[in-house]
């Protein structure tokens, strides 16, 4: 019936499930699960900003969402961190330098870079919330001028599951930016650091001017109600606190439902939202 | 809009004429066991118009319950190939409410990111409506939909005295007709309209179709949500068979011999246990009071917030199908209105 029909042309050129095609051109194991993976898109760079994510295709396992970890830059390259949880992660895991992926994206919203020029920046991360985070981080300081006094906090379950150590050493030992990080609990390690939830952090933070400052707080589920009570004994209104949520995706593109919280779809009205703009959502925290 | 008309015999006539020249895939509704179903002809014998509801909505021709999105070689990242089945078909005998839900389909298909996989079968299509000649217990089409039949629908039929009048709604349902037995129409508007309205429904929602959105947000923390969530199999049942329903999940298929992948989209929902689990096993909506309550907020409330139409036409099937006898939003609606919570109900 379809004899002369082009729609398979169309579909090649239109599809919004089509991926494209990056290269895998560094792999370096960060913790027992989590590895840094750097790729190359070839041929243009992804374009993306602080804070999206992107679809990561493997042939025949499938699809996951993955946050873009690096900031954004006009070569080709582009880092993740991938934590090795089922299959899609797992088989990224297994890929070799040179290798291929299947790549769609970026997809949602970013950190507001540009609106919070002037200001103080406070990150609140946590886990692997440091990943999307560490894009704005990095940009932030790329163009460190533009802003005020850069706090950076970050907690893990046990020192084992610290992320981007050298950089986390790198950063420690500046003078123009404060850095400090906590454990839940130390697990038998060596560890002669801050022991505790991160929301015990906050209190050991001098001179938070609450007037000119942003705090963005990226990490589990469970702990963004607790820095939320935290960020409000520090007299934050919720304007000036920015969240970037997790949830289940499948598609990124605003219709498979699976990212729903309430009426928005996180896939492309967040991840990242400000607070006071979702604090009265009943699915958000 | 042009009114026509043809005989039965004459339409059916038309319709193998259709068949047989191939042009499209003629699709109608058919008598299975003790129900009616959507199901491509092969002739105009099995046409069955006059029925009550078909077990699915028309939908599944334009989101396959299994589509195929992408094919590939299994570890080839280079090879994905988009693919679309879009092949032309006419699909004969859609009531207008299940209409009125394909028109929200398209909404959800082609605003934001369009998808091509679904936009392209609709553009290949050509719909033929029916105004309902029997009547369906569980039906309250009439008190949630508007006109939204009109602003898809090719041909909108509406029988009378075994006629069928045929109302030319858009210049492709024009070319359809074209060579079939089609004759000016003799019926007052008036005598048209009261056709169109002869069967009743039984069903309505208990309160007027504008104020539930208020009433659903007023109403958060009814106890509706727990007692009928209690009462839930998680079965899934009631939004398969919606017309207005389009969540999926996307997975990967490898043929045995490894020679072939294929990227798949098959129908989700958000009654189903792990529809919002994520990666670290955190489940969104964990209780199935909560996910019962998505889904009649998705309908009454986060839709028509968007769109600014009911996100359900009535057709009644999820409550015939829910075996917990819980699930059509008439149900819901009424309980609610049954048990007002002190000062919480509009
Ligand atoms: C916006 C966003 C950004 C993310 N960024 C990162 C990141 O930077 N690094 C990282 O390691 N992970 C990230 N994740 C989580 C990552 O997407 C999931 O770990 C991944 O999809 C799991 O896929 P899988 O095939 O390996 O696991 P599966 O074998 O599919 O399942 C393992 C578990 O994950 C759940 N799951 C399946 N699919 C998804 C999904 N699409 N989203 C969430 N949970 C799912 C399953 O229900 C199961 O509990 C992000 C998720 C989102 C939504
Ligand atoms: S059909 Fe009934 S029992 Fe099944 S998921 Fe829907 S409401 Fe629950
Ligand atoms: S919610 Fe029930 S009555 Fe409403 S359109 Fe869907 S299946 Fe039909
Ligand atoms: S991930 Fe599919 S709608 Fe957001």
């Amino acid at each position: 019936m379809c004899e002369d029909c082009t729609c398979g042309e169309e579909i090649q050129k239109n599809s919004i499930y089509l991926p494209e095609v990056a290269e895998l051109v560094s792999k370096k194991k960060m913790t027992d699960v989590d590895s840094f993976f750097e790729f190359d898109l070839k041929g243009h760079s992804l374009g993306h900003l602080p804070g999206q994510f992107a679809e990561i295709s493997i042939p025949g396992i499938g699809e996951a969402p993955i946050s873009i970890s690096s900031p954004p830059s006009d070569d080709n390259k582009f880092e993740m961190v991938i934590r090795n949880i089922g299959s899609v992660t797992n088989a990224i895991h297994s890929l070799n330098v040179g290798d291929k992926i299947g790549i769609r994206g970026p997809f949602g919203t970013s950190f507001p870079m540009n609106n919070l020029r002037g200001k103080n920046l406070l990150f609140v991360t946590g886990g692997i919330g440091l990943v999307p985070a560490r894009s704005a981080i990095l940009y932030a300081l790329q163009n460190r001028a533009d802003y005020k006094d850069i706090t950076i906090l970050f907690g893990c379950k046990e020192p084992g599951q610290r992320l981007f150590t050298d950089e986390i050493e790198e950063w420690k030992n500046r003078n123009d930016i404060t850095f400090l990080e906590t454990v839940d609990t130390c697990n038998g390690n060596k560890w002669d650091g801050n022991i505790g939830v991160i929301t015990t952090l906050l209190p050991k933070l001098e001179n938070v001017d609450p007037l000119e400052t942003y705090a963005i707080v990226v990490g589990p589920p469970i702990m963004y109600k607790y820095v939320i009570m935290g960020l409000h004994d520090m007299d934050f209104s919720d304007k000036k606190i920015i969240v970037s949520l997790e949830r289940r995706m499948k598609c990124g593109v605003g219709k498979c439902g699976h990212c729903q919280m309430d009426n928005i779809y996180v896939c492309q009205d967040g991840a990242v939202f400000y607070y006071d703009d979702i604090k009265h959502l009943k699915e958000a925290l | 809009m042009e009114i026509l008309k043809i005989s039965e015999s004459d339409f059916l006539s038309f319709l193998d004429k259709k068949i047989d020249e191939k042009n499209e895939k003629v699709i109608g509704v058919v008598k299975k066991g003790s129900h009616f179903v959507f199901n491509e002809l092969e002739s105009s014998d099995k046409l069955a118009l006059d029925y009550d509801v078909t077990m699915l909505p028309p939908k599944k021709y334009f989101q396959p319950p299994k589509e195929l999105l992408l094919k590939y070689k299994p570890g080839d990242s280079e090879s994905y190939q988009a693919v679309n089945n879009c092949d032309p078909m006419a699909i004969v005998g859609i009531h207008y409410y299940d209409l009125a839900a394909i028109y929200m389909m398209d909404r959800a298909f082609s605003e934001g990111e369009r998808d091509e996989h679904y936009m392209k079968k609709r553009e290949n299509s050509i719909l033929v409506g029916l105004y309902p000649t029997k009547y369906f217990k569980y039906r309250f089409a009439k008190s949630v939909v508007r006109d939204q039949a009109y602003k898809v629908a090719d041909l909108m039929m509406v029988k009378m005295n075994g006629e069928y009048i045929v109302e030319v709604v858009s210049e492709k349902g024009k070319e359809f007709i074209k060579g079939g037995n089609f004759i000016k129409n003799n019926y007052t508007l008036q005598e048209i309209d009261d056709a169109k309205n002869k069967v009743k429904d039984d069903q309505k929602i208990p309160i007027s179709v504008e104020l539930v959105p208020d009433y659903l947000g007023k109403n958060h923390a009814h106890p509706v949500w727990e007692v009928f969530g209690e009462k839930c199999f998680s079965c899934g049942s009631c939004v398969l068979v919606c017309p207005t329903c389009y969540c999926f999940d996307v997975r990967d298929e490898v043929e045995l011999s490894l020679a072939e992948g294929k990227r798949i989209r098959v129908w989700d929902g958000c009654m189903l246990e792990d529809f919002a689990v994520c990666a670290d096993g955190h489940n969104f909506r964990k209780e199935k009071g909560q996910r019962f309550r998505h889904r009649i907020y998705r309908k009454g409330k986060h839709l028509p917030e968007k769109y600014h139409y009911f996100g359900c036409v009535g057709c009644g099937r999820c409550q015939y199908s829910c075996a917990a006898d819980i699930a059509g939003p008439v149900k819901v609606l009424k309980y609610m209105e049954d048990n007002k919570q002190g000062g919480q109900n509009v």
